[in-house]
């Protein structure tokens, strides 16, 4: 074996039939890692164009910038409705997931001795089922209760179901890292519980309240399954709103309000950039 | 030494104390518990029971127990198609974005500081902007009078427009846009794991790429692979705003089918059977390619 090895590493190797040479192979590669790149950006990108193009439909060549099509995004009242509502039901939902999703994440790590293993699962458990599947569940659900199938209730509850797991995960793990000689040092010199948890715990948690709390406000932002079968007369929220203007229209207004939400997601990014750094981004889609 | 001895507070001990006494604790899980009981594990319980219920009309059903939605959904051949072609787009997306993927996770893996935050941003980006969004992109390149079309026939290459959206090519495009990211990072997370030296080593005894790649990266990588894969069907399977945007209702994959059935049929039981038998079936092929992975790379450890 080892006669063998040696023997083939002194000597060059015969060059199988499909031998491309080491350039041109560097080369494809690199060109199909940018078509990759290319096709992940591609329709993002064509949605600002279309935001910012002057015709009335996108055309190639493109005829020119104009911001006229974000005019009359402001001019439209459904689709500022909409915008303002979503705005509204995101703030709303993370305010009650962050609330919900830290307490659950403080008792988890701190205090859950038995069947943490179930408690974590059944925490997360709203991920692991298909959003549309819940959303059809919730609607019947709410029939049967009485509750009809449009209320804002219904559809905040919808929202705070599917984005608690985030801010819990979110939690869980700054506190896993987290180092409780430092309480231990705060309580042995005096300070009370309450102390103890606003003046060491909260500041050392903040990142992942804060980045638990960010995906909230996208997730809601974004939701479309839950939104959809869970909307009422007056609770549209704008991907809703979005997709009924596209089924009869794809007047560039509706990339305007597309482009309107990406800088809002961008703007979210580089808060959550500057408070707490990207990798707190990594745990989601790893998850 | 006195100021040693001075705090009472063992290494530990206020953890331990936090979790033995101090029921009242449990009050900090009671907002979670409350909504995860009665808006998540009561519905779908509610769901199963709905399932076994007779459907009527005027009233969307009435209390009488029936197997009958279940052997609607098991003996409709219409269901069994649209089944089929649920599983099998799922399962082309998920091979096709592996394929893609790799190339991506292998080069993000190896790449080094801001270059790689970079690419990482490029990955992630797209994540954040909602999928009705990036559907309509989508559509503005792939309509008959979109961009794509317009462009090649602008060059003279076709005359008549390429059906790219409104069939299951527009729906695989936009599922493959939307869970790459996916198999990108966590495949990305396993060849991080892969020491470069092993590449170096397998190299200089003489291997080919080809041979280092196939006998040494992709079968430590298969773990990522693995989670890669699953994390794409299962979230394939069960898409439902892509397949309605980019199918425009002429693909019809299963929760679209339950979502007709409930709010255009008013259907419940047969909808809630659908669902669950949808539900199942998935963890069912699920369990399957899982015992056929573990199997692999056992083979492969040993």
């Amino acid at each position: 074996m080892s006669r063998e090895v040696s023997a083939r590493g002194s000597i060059t190797l015969p060059a199988p039939a499909w031998h491309v040479p080491r350039r041109a192979r560097t080369f494809l590669f690199k060109a199909s890692l940018a078509i990759i790149y290319g096709f992940m950006l591609l329709p993002i990108v064509i949605v600002v164009g279309a935001a910012v193009n002057a015709g009335e439909y996108l055309t190639f060549p493109p005829q020119g910038f104009s911001l006229r099509w974000f005019v009359r995004f402001f001019e439209s009242g459904p689709f500022v409705r909409a915008f303002v509502f979503s705005l509204r039901l995101g703030a709303l939902t993370t305010l009650s997931s962050t609330l919900i999703g830290t307490l659950a994440a403080l008792y988890l790590v701190r205090h859950a001795s038995r069947y943490r293993e179930a408690l974590r699962m059944f925490m997360v458990s709203p991920l692991l089922f298909p959003a549309i599947l819940t959303g059809v569940a919730l609607l019947i659900y709410y029939y049967g209760l009485g509750m009809g199938g449009g209320s804002y209730a219904g559809l905040l509850i919808g929202h705070v179901l599917v984005t608690v797991p985030y801010v819990f995960l979110a939690v869980t793990t700054t506190l896993y890292n987290f180092d409780r000689t430092l309480e231990e040092a705060a309580r042995s010199l005096g300070a009370s519980r309450a102390k103890t948890f606003f003046l060491v715990t909260l500041p050392i948690i903040k990142g992942g309240i804060f980045s638990g709390a960010i995906f909230s406000f996208i997730v809601s932002f974004d939701q479309f399954p839950i939104s959809l079968l869970l909307k009422g007369v007056g609770t549209i929220p704008l991907p809703i709103q979005l997709y009924d203007y596209l089924r009869f229209s794809f007047d560039p207004t509706a990339a305007a309000v597309s482009t309107i939400s990406i800088l809002l997601a961008v703007a979210v990014v580089l808060v959550t950039e500057r408070f707490v750094g990207l990798e707190s981004l990594y745990w989601r889609t790893g998850r | 030494m006195e100021t040693q001895a001075a705090p009472a507070v063992r290494e530990g001990a206020l953890e331990e104390a936090s979790r033995r006494r101090r029921p009242e604790t449990l009050l900090m899980l009671v907002p979670a518990f409350l909504l995860l009981f009665f808006f998540f594990v009561v519905p779908y319980g509610y769901m199963i029971y709905v399932s076994f219920m007779t459907h009527a009309a005027a009233r969307t059903f009435v209390r009488t127990f029936t197997l009958h939605n279940y052997v609607e959904v098991i003996w409709d051949p219409y269901h069994w198609q649209v089944i089929w072609r649920t599983f099998g787009a799922a399962a082309v997306v998920t091979i096709v974005s592996l394929l893609l993927a790799y190339p991506v996770a292998y080069h993000l893996a190896r790449s080094r500081g801001q270059r790689q935050g970079l690419l990482l941003l490029a990955i992630l980006s797209p994540l954040l902007v909602g999928v009705v969004i990036r559907s309509y992109g989508w559509m503005i390149l792939l309509y008959n009078t979109g961009l794509i079309n317009t462009m090649l026939r602008q060059l003279g290459i076709i005359d008549k427009p390429l059906p790219l959206i409104y069939n299951m090519f527009g729906v695989g495009v936009g599922l493959l846009h939307i869970y790459m990211p996916f198999m990108i990072l966590t495949i990305t997370g396993t060849l991080q794991t892969i020491d470069p030296d092993l590449e170096l080593v397998a190299r200089s005894l003489g291997a080919g790429p080809a041979a280092t790649f196939f006998k040494v990266i992709w079968p430590l990588s298969l773990p990522g692979v693995f989670a890669g894969t699953i994390l794409v069907f299962v979230q394939a399977v069960s898409a439902f705003a892509i397949p309605i945007l980019l199918g425009g209702f002429r693909v019809i994959t299963a929760p679209i089918l339950v979502v007709q059935t409930v709010i255009e049929s008013f259907n419940w039981p047969l909808a809630s059977a659908m669902a669950l038998v949808l539900f199942l079936l998935s963890v069912a092929v699920l369990g399957i390619y899982g015992k056929i992975m573990t199997r692999l790379m056992r083979g492969i450890a040993a």
